[in-house]
């Protein structure tokens, strides 16, 4: 996932109030008939992906830093993640660590092909592991000391160290299994001019930054247990579009000119749910939106003031007011499906005004005449940074309202969201900001609290001798996953009683889709993949 | 006249370098970096260093300039940091889709603001003047993103003449050329009129009425020639502009080209891309200004002999 990713642009800069007022106006004014009768043929199918999944600019796995969602269509992992975060087979059929974590096995699936009719099997997966080094994809298999070829369907990893996340890393789009020969042949091409894989779809198409063509593998017959679907797919042809500005997305899904727009903005969904030609699904989110608070400048050098702040955010109200009700008030920092979510309640962070107006009194800082607090003639004047996007200016603007309640006066400044980051990196000129991160894995508390990253990407600058010992310990020091989990959980539930941070909201993933195609019942993955995309069908 | 247009092409070197360096430092003095883009979760800030070294980021800046320049002479303009790809194959293959879009709005609004100013100064001070004038100056002051959008409400969701975006087919090329071309086609109309009626005001078109000259052989054959000299001027700075003043058209009609590319570019900060772009930009500007030159220079001999060319 690249960090992009993790400094989610919601929103847009171009996607202004006055965009979304014209385009709900004039829908109003205008009579739209639904889906027509043109477009796509009952084979074909269009998907349209919207801001932060267009620009993938390759479809090399191993030197991408950003995919896209055709990507699980071509090629296909050992294993793939479920939205329970639990892990199955994909070109793996099954698999075993040792006990001491070392050696980690994996039985392959016969009869894999790739598309130009090469046969995958452990000499594949002997070649690729190399292939990332020198990569900003290494740390991937950086755990990894070397392959060896057991026989023809059997691989063994013999680890430098225990990696207990190793099934994680191995279910992301970055280890999708590319064609050896192909692979070596085209160089810097690969993914570019040709992508050959072994996944449902082969690549027919690739325009940067406009669409991706894909045509059905039907030879495939190797998918996971997630899907109800074990042989092709159902659909002929795919062709994934890319459309950054939402508006023009969701137009070409009520024209029929898409099929299904792939992760519908939040602020699209009223609109959507009250369309009757347009269906919406809800999946469990894999993002969360927090409040940073930046622990090395007064006056949030004092834990207590940290915790009288993050008490201040109504979670509920925001996501009534804001979201309409999709998606999760937010009470920790990891997304609700990861199990190191599940912390003792006395250290979860939710909307408590009176135990935030007590804290703040009882350290001194006085209600004034406008209800701003005082201490010692000072008032408790803060700066709340965001970066740009209507989303955001909207939220920040009710974070401030919410603050100014318990007596903090809070002065937003929107940053642009490509320069924000080296702002952080300043380390003093922020106290408070908005932001918000997509990340399936309990890691990612490391990633935003650990001292060594100061600034950004730990911008609540948290340096904490006990929280640096316990990341040690989940870090480093885990064997199994089993044991990296009450890990994780300890060092999360450290990093909550430190309030470093005030969780505010956790959006869920929403499709909406039009008449011509059928969803199953069930959507299994961390979101629309491939497994699901193989049993996706026309309607007829 | 070949004499001229050397000289005014040797003018353009020095510009090209000046240019050159503005561009280079404008987007490296910009907070943020395109790393931003290309860490990933659990990466070390030794990486990160490594990182900046790999991609010589760690140079100082004039350096890092000399080198670009360097191969930016040989034709060279590098690979983009982000996108992974040589920054001269990504601009190929975004600007036939801006030489398409700019050349159909350049054309409509030339043709459109050539005939309506032509009208308008022929018709001057009347309704049909009045009102035509006001019409498009309304059209060209509509922010380009709120006019792209009405364009589809009406055209593309509403009748189902056009696609709503994209371009995969000439069709999808009307409304985008339309709502650039709009905003083109009032300055183009209001300098094509203010020259007309200047140029109407002059003895030897009074000569021309006096002889019994038709007047609108008169306003084509004659005035109309003399005031193109003003409009072949806007026409060359146009050209420029129109490749990379289209960004927020190609972005709500999710169309490829130059103005597209390089806001991504931006966003991720990534700098050969940006710089390329930019670069491409720029030459456009100046290759724009030299035809304008050139064609005024064919049209009108004081201007040649200003320039001491012979």
């Amino acid at each position: 996932m690249p960090a992009q990713h993790l400094t989610t642009k919601r929103g847009n800069g171009m996607k202004t109030m006055m965009t979304r007022s014209l385009l709900a106006l004039s829908l109003a004014g205008l009579s739209l008939t639904g889906l027509t009768a043109t477009g796509a043929q009952a084979q074909e199918a269009t998907f349209v992906m919207t801001a932060r999944l267009v620009g993938a600019p390759t479809y090399n796995p191993t030197k991408a830093t950003k995919l896209n969602t055709a990507t699980t269509l071509i090629f296909d992992r050992l294993v793939v993640q479920d939205a329970d975060q639990s892990f199955h087979g994909q070109l793996a059929s099954s698999w075993e660590a040792s006990p001491d974590g070392m050696q980690w096995t994996f039985k392959l699936k016969p009869g894999v092909k790739f598309h130009n009719g090469e046969p995958f099997n452990a000499r594949t997966i002997e070649w690729w592991v190399p292939q990332f080094k020198g990569t900003e994809n290494a740390f991937t298999v950086e755990a990894i000391e070397r392959v060896e070829v057991v026989d023809d369907l059997t691989v063994r990893f013999h680890m430098k160290h225990p990696d207990p996340n190793l099934l994680f890393n191995l279910a992301t789009s970055f280890m999708c299994i590319p064609e050896p020969k192909s692979y070596t042949a085209l160089g810097d091409k690969f993914g570019v001019t040709e992508a050959i894989g072994t996944g449902p779809y082969k690549m027919q198409q690739f325009s940067v930054g406009q669409q991706t063509v894909l045509v059905r593998n039907d030879d495939y017959a190797w998918a996971s247990d997630l899907s109800a679907n074990r042989g092709p797919a159902k659909f002929k042809k795919l062709t994934f579009r890319e459309i950054a500005e939402e508006s023009t997305a969701y137009l070409e899904l009520k024209t029929g000119g898409a099929d299904m727009l792939v992760n519908v903005p939040t602020d699209f969904l009223p609109r959507i749910q009250a369309d009757k030609a347009v269906k919406l699904v809800t999946l469990p989110g894999n993002e969360l939106v927090y409040m940073p608070i930046n622990t090395s400048v007064e006056p949030f050098t004092d834990v207590k003031l940290r915790e009288a702040t993050a008490f201040a955010v109504n979670q509920k109200e925001i996501l009534t007011s804001l979201y309409g009700g999709n998606g999760a008030a937010a009470d920790t920092f990891l997304i609700s499906s990861l199990k190191e979510s599940q912390v003792e309640p006395k250290y979860k962070i939710s909307y408590d005004p009176e135990r935030s107006k007590k804290l703040f009194d009882a350290a001194g800082w006085k209600a004034g005449p406008d209800g701003i607090r005082v201490k010692d003639g000072k008032r408790l004047e803060v700066k709340l940074w965001t970066q740009n996007g209507t989303e955001f200016k909207r939220l920040v603007e009710i974070v401030q309202a919410q603050l100014k309640a318990v007596g903090m006066q809070a002065d937003i400044s929107i940053i642009d969201a490509g320069s924000i980051n080296a702002q952080y990196r300043k380390k003093t000129e922020h106290q408070l900001a908005i932001r918000s991160y997509q990340w399936t894995n309990a890691d990612i508390v490391d990633w935003f609290f650990a001292a060594k990253r100061a600034g950004y990407p730990n911008v609540s600058m948290f340096n904490d001798p006990e929280a640096e010992r316990l990341n040690d310990i989940a870090m480093n020091k885990s064997k199994t996953w089993e044991e990296r989990v009450a890990n994780f959980t300890r060092y999360h539930e450290y990093v909550l009683s430190q309030y470093a941070f005030a969780p505010i909201y956790q959006p869920a993933q929403s499709l909406a889709y039009g008449k011509r195609i059928v969803l199953p019942q069930v959507i299994r993955g961390t979101g629309l993949y491939g497994p699901t995309m193989l049993d996706i069908a026309p309607a007829n | 006249m070949l004499q001229f247009a050397i000289r005014r092409l040797a003018m353009l070197v020095p510009v090209f370098l000046a240019v050159s360096l503005v561009i280079f430092m404008i987007i490296h003095l910009v907070p943020g970096d395109p790393l931003e883009h290309l860490i990933q979760v659990g990466s070390s800030p030794e990486q990160r260093a490594q990182m900046i070294a790999r991609y010589g980021l760690d140079q100082p800046l004039l350096v890092q300039y000399g080198r670009w320049l360097a191969k930016v002479v040989t034709g060279d303009l590098g690979d983009a940091i982000v996108m992974r790809q040589p920054v001269a194959r990504l601009i190929a293959e975004n600007m036939p889709h801006s030489l398409a879009l700019g050349g159909a709005a350049l054309i409509f609004s030339t043709t459109v603001g050539i005939v309506t100013g032509v009208l308008a100064a022929s018709f001057r001070d009347s309704l049909f003047d009045r009102a035509v004038m006001g019409f498009i100056l309304l059209g060209s002051t509509l922010p380009s993103f709120w006019l792209a959008l009405l364009m589809i409400l009406m055209f593309a969701v509403q009748f189902e003449w056009f696609p709503v975006s994209g371009a995969r087919s000439w069709d999808a090329l009307v409304l985008p050329a339309l709502t650039i071309g709009i905003g083109g086609t009032a300055l183009i109309a209001r300098v094509t009129r203010a020259a007309m009626i200047e140029i109407a005001g002059r003895d030897f078109v009074r000569v021309l009425h006096a002889k019994g000259l038709p007047f609108w052989r008169i306003q084509l054959r004659h005035v109309l020639q003399h005031a193109m000299l003003p409009v072949m001027t806007i026409l060359g700075l146009r050209i420029g502009w129109i490749l990379g003043g289209a960004v927020t058209v190609e972005y709500v009609f999710a169309r490829p080209g130059l103005g597209s590319l390089l806001i991504t570019a931006l966003g991720q900060r990534d700098y050969p891309l940006v710089q390329g772009c930019l670069l491409m930009l720029a030459i456009a500007v100046m290759l724009g200004t030299l035809l304008g030159d050139l064609a005024q220079a064919a049209l009108d001999p004081r201007l040649r002999e200003a320039m001491g060319a012979r």
